[in-house]
């Protein structure tokens, strides 16, 4: 006998077939596999906490003083950018029992001398250097209107813009 | 029934594979936009305007810097009634005009 209660069972039957055979060529096609690290989320969080962190250091104190980044600089003092620099990195909650954050860098200085651009080391985090993890460069431009000290390093003694380069990973 | 449950789950199955390649592009163009360098170099130009030096050398400073260090482009034209500050890294592009 011919009625119509066949053509729904036909119907989901071959929506069915469509459906496996759809799912098994999207498994067997899509085989990347993405870890967090593929992401680029952490690597963009560490770039973020390196401007800030450095973005703080270049605020003078108080009116028409110099910024604690530029008199560090300045005076070629690498241990008093080295200690501020990781404390603002590092601190993960003030007076907290978790510890801090394990987030070392290398800094260098750029300068300008005619036509070329040459550098000198600035402050590291000491210690040794695994390389196990990603890492990530800020910078940030420094006016410097007193460069007497830095000259014995190589720069002209004259007011510039120095650029300071720092590369952070987590160890 | 069964039907439709399943091709619900289907459509959600697809909704989390495609995630992660959503973060990860969304991460790539946060990087690639140079945020902290235009306000670095703002914040740079405004010191130096501010401060009484010979700003030529400095502008200099600037400009092969960002071309050498950053790969970007930077050209300042800076008298006493007008201030340009024209940066292209390649990808994005910023300008500006302040009039004193």
């Amino acid at each position: 006998m011919v009625n119509e209660s066949g053509i729904l069972y036909t119907i989901e039957g071959l929506s069915a077939s469509i459906l496996m055979i759809t799912t098994a060529y999207l498994v067997v096609s899509t085989t990347m596999v993405f870890t967090p690290g593929d992401s680029h989320i952490i690597d963009m969080q560490l770039e973020q906490i390196g401007n800030d962190a450095l973005a703080v250091m270049d605020t003078p104190v108080s009116y028409n003083a110099l910024s604690p980044l530029e008199s560090s600089i300045k005076d070629n003092d690498p241990n008093a950018f080295r200690s501020r620099f990781l404390q603002y990195i590092n601190t993960v909650k003030p007076g907290s029992t978790i510890g801090s954050d394990k987030i070392k860098f290398f800094s260098e200085v750029f300068y300008r001398k005619g036509d070329r651009i040459e550098s000198y080391p600035f402050a590291d985090s000491g210690d040794v250097y695994t390389g196990r993890e990603h890492m990530v460069k800020v910078s940030r431009m420094v006016f410097i209107r007193d460069a007497s000290i830095i000259s014995a390093l190589g720069p002209d003694n004259r007011p510039q813009s120095l650029l300071i380069e720092v590369t952070l990973w987590r160890e | 029934m069964g039907l439709i449950i399943s091709i619900s789950i289907f459509i959600l199955a697809i909704i989390v594979n495609q995630s992660m390649i959503v973060g990860q592009t969304t991460a790539e163009s946060v990087l690639d936009f140079p945020k902290s360098d235009i306000q670095d170099l703002r914040s740079e130009i405004f010191r130096m305007r501010m401060a009484e030096v010979d700003q030529n050398p400095v502008i200099e400073d600037i400009q092969i810097i960002s071309l050498i260090r950053k790969s970007a482009i930077v050209y300042i034209d800076n008298t006493s009634e007008i201030l340009i500050i024209h940066y292209n890294n390649g990808v994005t592009s910023y300008n500006e005009t302040i009039r004193f």
